[in-house]
């Protein structure tokens, strides 16, 4: 896999996955970081497609996402910006915690945990606490 | 609506089927990767949508009609193996370019010529292999044609240069409502570029689809290529 930053954001682009929801993904966690600024502006698709080596029509479906995330705001005639509403981006980070956590919860119960024994994972195993 | 529409389409060259009984389907406005293993029928195919050749059997539909040489003026075609002229400079075949093709824009072609680093003076007779097929690309892709076949665009040709090339087409891709096919062999450097796949084997269309949605299914399209083809 390789790594390519572009403004403010490293990607790693894996070809075994579908391209779009890695943009996504990447997008979405480096603004749930806050390692790009409320307000920021961000790549234009072309430029971003150009720096992924990406099809646009990949890129703007990203990025149409993350619109209706309410993550990112087009202004006209000037390109796309991170949101500027810091209650936007803490309510897409609880959103998206929920959603962690239920895939986490619904996978240990696959194996037969129960909540308990799941806290003590959480706590417990290998590498959490690195 | 597509762009290309193929039914029972054979062709024979002596005894030999290059395309057997094909069906092919290509939307429009995609990045087409075209992929298959030497003798498959790409270069085939291709050249039958431009009606360089004709078919034994089949239908072909380009853009909605059959080939032609009217229907040649909304296609830009870079044949396999294309070579130029040599005593031509840069400027020489922008001028060419200009006065010959159709839809052609002699300042895209300037532009182009200026992002892939090919001097207006440069004369084709001086230029690596890579250069030349710069060259013969910026003839294609400077056109405002609703249709662009690149038959091996990327063959022998060093990273960089590939890389400027595929920059220059997800460029254009961007700005322009267009139907690009390309062929090509180097699939794991260039999967990326394209939104839409067909994969020949044996004269015939095995698969194809929504890269991304082939993707999630069933990995790269790298992957992919080895399963269909080892």
């Amino acid at each position: 896999m390789e790594e390519r930053k572009v403004g403010s954001f490293v990607f790693q682009i894996d070809l075994s996955q579908p391209l779009y929801e890695q943009i996504l993904d990447q997008i979405r966690s480096s603004v749930a970081r806050g390692e790009i600024g409320l307000g920021e502006k961000i790549p234009s698709v072309r430029e971003l497609a150009i720096s992924l080596k990406v099809n646009p029509n990949t890129v703007m479906r990203a990025y149409q996402e993350l619109e209706r995330d309410g993550l990112t705001e087009k202004r006209r005639g000037q390109g796309t910006f991170i949101t500027t509403s810091k209650d936007s981006i803490a309510s897409f980070k609880s959103e998206l915690a929920e959603r962690y956590c239920l895939e986490f919860v619904d996978k240990m119960k696959s194996l037969g945990y129960t909540e308990k024994d799941m806290i003590h994972w959480i706590t417990h195993a290998k590498g959490v606490n690195k | 609506m597509n762009a290309i529409e193929c039914k029972g389409l054979s062709k024979q060259f002596e005894k030999n089927f290059a395309l057997q009984e094909a069906e092919v389907k290509i939307p429009e406005n995609r990045i087409i990767g075209v992929l298959g293993p030497n003798g498959a029928g790409k270069s085939t195919f291709f050249r039958l949508l431009v009606g360089q050749i004709k078919s034994n059997t089949g239908e072909i539909h380009v853009l909605g009609q059959k080939p032609s040489w009217e229907l040649n003026h909304q296609i830009a075609y870079l044949p396999d193996r294309a070579r130029w002229y040599l005593d031509y400079s840069v400027e020489k075949t922008i001028e060419y370019g200009k006065n010959f093709l159709p839809g052609f824009q002699e300042d895209k072609a300037y532009d182009l010529a200026d992002r892939m680093k090919l001097d207006a003076s440069m004369m084709t007779a001086s230029m690596s292999k890579g250069q030349e097929a710069k060259l013969m690309l910026i003839l294609c892709m400077a056109r405002e044609v609703p249709l662009v076949i690149l038959d091996e665009p990327f063959a022998g040709i060093d990273m960089i240069a590939k890389e400027q090339i595929m920059e220059t087409i997800i460029d254009l891709a961007s700005e322009r409502e267009q139907t690009i096919l390309i062929s090509t062999h180097e699939i794991a450097e260039t999967e990326g570029l394209f939104d839409y796949v067909v994969f020949f084997k044996e004269g015939k269309v095995i698969l194809s689809g929504d890269v991304e949605e082939l993707r999630g299914q069933q990995g790269s399209l790298q992957s992919i290529y080895r399963e269909l083809y080892r």
